[in-house]
């Protein structure tokens, strides 16, 4: 990232206050001082004891499961890669890829987009606008399944539907079935799933925004910028920290989503909206073929690592 | 907050919200209307009575009080031990140089993405040869195990716009790697802790998975509002209250706790004095 | 896989009265006898999961010895990946409660499953199920399930004051049907079936068809993948169902995808638009419950209408029943309790929760009159369980998608497509 001058006067902002507070301190912690390596495995040691119970254990049981045939309670069958051959071939997960891309790209781009959109308009009017984040965050905090019950009602398919009888007002008789079209269903699953998902990044970009220091934004302020100005050229890239998270969560959430797929279509209609998290629930879980579901998690572990790991390390490289 | 506020922000803001606000509208709507009137949809007006009974019969016929406890009793732990836990690690993997640090950063950051169904049979294995089954621990293990993924991620991001001088100057003064983290990045990583825990929070309140296999006796609210529904009864004037009542607590966090985002701020503007 | 054909006689209600004396005795003296925690495994929510807390209370009171713990599984979709992640977590029960003949073949090639062939008659469950129920807990020749409770699923319900206002007839023929749509397409009803495709519902129309179009005997056969799909019976069964559609019954596929069988009961008894609903017994609950319409007078149901292809005496039905294990350990109250479950006291209770019991000890009279109708025509069936619950999972899967596709385009030649592909999946899948 390249340090601009706000960037620079952002630091200088963070530097006076609490080191006053580092500086008295330590000369009581000077007798002992730990070196880096040790202290960096006393400080992760409790992370990696869990992380390795909740997540390396069960990841080796799931490469492992892949290996076998299993075929709900039955005896698992050594079968070798034949799971992920037969998961190459099977249109069903061949069509998952590209429905998970477009669910992917579309809730991501939708929510980081508008949540990051909101949260620099928010920030020129914390206290005003604060009601109003609370009722976006809102449908955050609510489980799909409800939810989903409410987009169901909204979208019915008849004359009834609120969104029917909306356009309905213009065009008198309108009814779309927007779930039990192939060409609409994926859509609104993606619309749904942004409605619930915008208070995420809402919320760290706001964070992010709010960290910013307000002296370089009195002084745009002080030399006439317009709102649209300190958004574009204050705001946006001294808030980049916040929405790269967003990003990320959001991209992986999505990977993951299956709530809000199951309520509303059950992945039809004729599968077109079935994503690589609701193929890999519906194998293991509804059909418990263990053995077949742990190889698609695993290539879908192995796709987003081959993703992911060149911008971590980009990033672990950059830090340093 | 800054300078003049133009009033058309706060209106587009506004407005928006009234709009996302909508469904959420729809569901306190059907809580307290008899369910014959909503069948065809909340905003019907054909038939307009109202009715508590739905507010009364989940308080009835379920241990929503119980649950409730059990609930926040977790979620505090297991929100507690992922805010003092991530920002150690994250700290660790961000300023000190140690042997495998990528090797493990780039392994746990991934883990985000493995299903919390994978989870699921190899732990209730571990759980019952470890008689954890029916204990909390059961559920707050793999809550705060599953949450680094993403947590450390988070301050770790965060933390890369951390200014080094800051460390510098902690290091002159002779602070150990450990103090570093203590006096000086810890107290200047709030706003991303608190972030953290608004989300761990969240996550952990509204799980149902984990609890629904793992717990029996004592069982969390979203367990308990899922028994609501039966096969094929689905009574969605109950589940409408049992979904207000989830919701409403982790709201309240979220107020509380944005408001830290705001004192954060706050106070590295006065120190530019 | 399962077979079972059969006749549901009177036999039963005759030898049943006898049996129901013997059975209070028996119960009685077996009640000395047992003692210690007995373990069901229940997955049911809602009303269901009331109605078992109420079973289970009424057998402790005639069994005070016993203590029942109820392994409650909250399911979210299908309950059996609970059930499951349950057992292989090492979890061990005396009673497990099923509705899907498939999932008992795999409890019982797991090696969880009690036999009951020896202790049928010692239980009395011979003089209270006929040999037709017995049957259909009937895993690989070996009894397993004792059915408590049954519904009719070739019934179609329909709102009495439409048919009435449009003129119509309880359709007993298929041309009669056929020409209910079109005297009802005319009288402004646009989906005079609104057909609830979005999940597996649509399945339903398929496999009455089949049953009338191929008898009980070409049900099992393929639900045990010993004719294919590609055979004849299916082909004419899909036919059937493509007359139905180009009559014009059901609007758009998009129409029917967008919803499940409780829209589509909406867009019957709530907002007037359609006509017409196959689905289980469940119905009943949801149109008085949500739409406070009385039983037999604002709603009622008619079987399937007659094909005329000589197996017009045929019913799909679901059933749930008990299994017992051989790993839990209390066999001896699982015992008494599948005999408890058959008594009167229990299908009393069962009765006031709407369920119809197979058992002789059942009192028909104390179900509401759409019930007694469907039971009755039950009795008068020869019986085949639901084809969904039949089918190994992953083909049932396939089986529901290629039925959608069929709904797209109900031609001959994609007809062949469908089937072709539904053989593919089962091919790989028995």
């Amino acid at each position: 990232m390249s340090m601009s001058a706000a960037d620079a006067a952002a630091r200088s902002s963070q530097l006076s206050s609490p080191v006053g507070g580092g500086r008295r301190k330590p000369v009581a912690v000077r007798r002992r001082r730990l070196g880096e390596t040790p202290a960096a495995w006393l400080l992760i040691i409790p992370v990696l004891i869990l992380f390795s119970i909740t997540v390396i254990y069960p990841l080796i049981e799931t490469i492992r499961l892949s290996f076998f045939d299993i075929k709900g309670l039955g005896k698992p069958k050594f079968i070798g890669s034949g799971n992920y051959i037969k998961l190459f071939t099977d249109p069903a997960f061949r069509n998952t890829l590209w429905t998970t891309l477009m669910f992917t790209l579309g809730t991501t781009t939708i929510t980081v987009s508008l949540g990051w959109f909101l949260a620099m308009l928010c920030s020129f009017a914390p206290q005003r606008t604060l009601p109003f984040r609370v009722m976006i965050f809102a449908a955050f905090g609510i489980s799909e399944a409800v939810s989903g019950y409410m987009w169901i009602s909204m979208l019915r398919p008849d004359q009834a539907g609120l969104l029917n009888s909306v356009i309905g007002l213009f065009s008198p008789g309108f009814a779309h079935p927007w779930l039990g079209d192939p060409n609409t269903a994926l859509w609104m699953i993606i619309v749904a799933a942004s409605w619930s998902g915008v208070g995420l990044p809402l919320m760290l970009c706001f964070a992010a925004v709010q960290a910013i220091p307000k002296t370089v934004l009195e002084a745009a302020y002080m030399d006439g910028a317009k709102p649209f100005a300190i958004m574009r050229f204050i705001m946006v890239p001294l808030s980049m920290p916040g929405v790269r998270v967003a990003i990320f969560i959001n991209l992986l959430g999505a990977l993951r989503a299956f709530d809000i797929i199951y309520v509303l279509t059950g992945g039809g209609p004729v599968r077109s909206t079935e994503t690589v998290g609701y193929f890999m629930y519906r194998e293991s879980m509804t059909q418990f073929k263990l053995g077949y579901g742990a190889a698609a998690t695993v290539i879908l572990l192995v796709a987003v690592m081959v993703i992911s790991i060149p911008a971590i390390i980009q990033r672990t490289a950059g830090a340093k | 907050m800054i300078g003049r506020v133009p009033n058309w922000i706060v209106w587009v803001v506004g407005i928006i919200a009234c709009i996302w606000v909508i469904p959420i509208i729809g569901i306190v709507v059907t809580s307290v209307r008899p369910p014959a009137d909503v069948t065809l949809g909340w905003w019907r007006l054909d038939n307009i009575r109202f009715t508590l009974d739905a507010w009364m019969r989940v308080w009835d016929e379920y241990p929503l009080a119980n649950a409730f406890w059990t609930t926040l009793w977790i979620t505090l732990i297991g929100t507690g031990a992922t805010m003092l836990l991530t920002p150690a690690a994250a700290y660790a993997f961000h300023f000190l140089k140690f042997p495998f640090r990528r090797t493990i950063l780039v392994i746990i950051i991934n883990a985000f993405v493995l299903p919390v169904q994978v989870v699921v049979i190899p732990l209730f294995q571990l759980w019952r040869d470890t008689g954890l089954i029916d204990n909390i621990l059961a559920v707050l293990i793999p809550y705060v195990g599953l949450s680094f993924a993403w947590s450390i991620f988070l301050v770790k991001n965060f933390m890369e716009d951390f200014p080094k001088e800051l460390i510098e100057a902690g290091k002159i003064d002779g602070c150990g790697p450990l103090a570093t983290f203590w006096f000086v990045v810890l107290p200047n990583s709030l706003s991303a802790i608190f972030a953290v825990g608004i989300l761990q929070f969240l996550w952990c309140w509204n799980s149902l998975l984990l609890p629904m296999l793992y717990l029996r006796t004592t069982i969390p609210l979203p367990v308990l509002l899922t028994r609501v529904s039966g096969t094929y009864d689905l009574n969605w004037d109950l589940r409408s209250v049992a979904a207000i009542v989830t919701t409403i607590v982790p709201l309240f966090v979220f107020l509380i706790f944005q408001r830290q985002f705001a004192a954060g701020s706050q106070t590295r503007t006065g120190a530019k004095e | 896989m399962i077979k079972f054909k059969g006749v549901l006689g009177r036999r039963a209600l005759l030898s049943g009265i006898a049996a129901a004396a013997m059975l209070v005795m028996g119960g009685a003296a077996i009640a000395q006898d047992i003692s210690g925690e007995l373990a069901i495994l229940q997955w049911q929510g809602g009303v269901d999961a009331e109605m078992w807390k109420k079973l289970e209370a009424d057998f402790v009171a005639q069994h005070p010895g016993v203590t029942v713990r109820e392994l409650a599984i909250t399911a979210q979709g299908d309950a059996r990946g609970g059930i499951r992640t349950a057992i292989l977590g090492g979890e061990k029960v005396d009673i497990i409660i099923n509705t899907w003949p498939a999932f008992r073949k795999e409890l019982a090639d797991a090696g969880i499953l009690r036999g009951l062939d020896d202790q049928w008659s010692a239980l009395g469950l011979d003089t209270t199920l006929t040999q037709s129920w017995r049957d259909l807990g009937v895993s690989d020749g070996v009894s397993y399930g004792v059915p408590y409770t049954y519904g009719d699923r070739s019934g179609i319900w329909y709102k009495t004051s439409q048919l009435k206002d449009a003129g119509v007839e309880v359709p007993k023929t298929w041309d009669e049907f056929l020409a209910a749509i079109k005297t009802l397409k005319a009288a402004g009803y646009d989906t005079p079936i609104p057909m609830p495709g979005k999940y597996w519902a649509h399945g339903e129309w398929f496999e009455s068809l089949l049953l009338r179009t191929g008898g009980v005997e070409a049900a099992a056969k393929l639900a045990a993948h010993e004719i294919p799909w590609t055979d004849d019976v299916v082909k004419t069964t899909l036919r059937k169902y493509a007359e139905l559609l180009n009559a014009g019954c059901c609007g758009t596929p998009e129409q029917m995808f967008a919803g499940d069988w409780d829209l589509s009961a909406d867009q019957i008894f709530k907002a007037n638009t359609g006509n017409f609903l196959l689905l289980g017994m469940w119905m009943n609950a949801r149109a008085k419950g949500e739409y406070g319409l009385t039983e037999g007078v604002d709603y009622s149901l008619f079987q399937f209408p007659a094909l005329g292809l000589g197996h017009d005496d045929t019913s799909s039905v679901d059933a749930k029943e008990l299994l017992a294990t051989s790993n839990g350990e209390n066999p001896a109250a699982a015992d008494a309790f599948l005999t408890y479950i058959v008594s009167p006291e229990a299908t009393k209770i069962l009765a006031e929760y709407g369920y119809a019991s197979p058992s002789s000890n059942a009192d028909t009279a104390l179900l509401g009159p759409v019930q007694q109708q469907a039971t009755a025509a039950v009795a008068a069936s020869k019986v085949q369980f639901v084809l969904g619950d039949l089918l190994p999972g992953d083909l049932v899967d396939e089986y529901r998608v290629q039925l959608q596709k069929f709904l797209q385009d109900p031609s001959d030649a994609n007809i062949d497509a469908v089937t072709a592909a539904i053989e593919a999946k089962a091919a790989e899948s028995y």
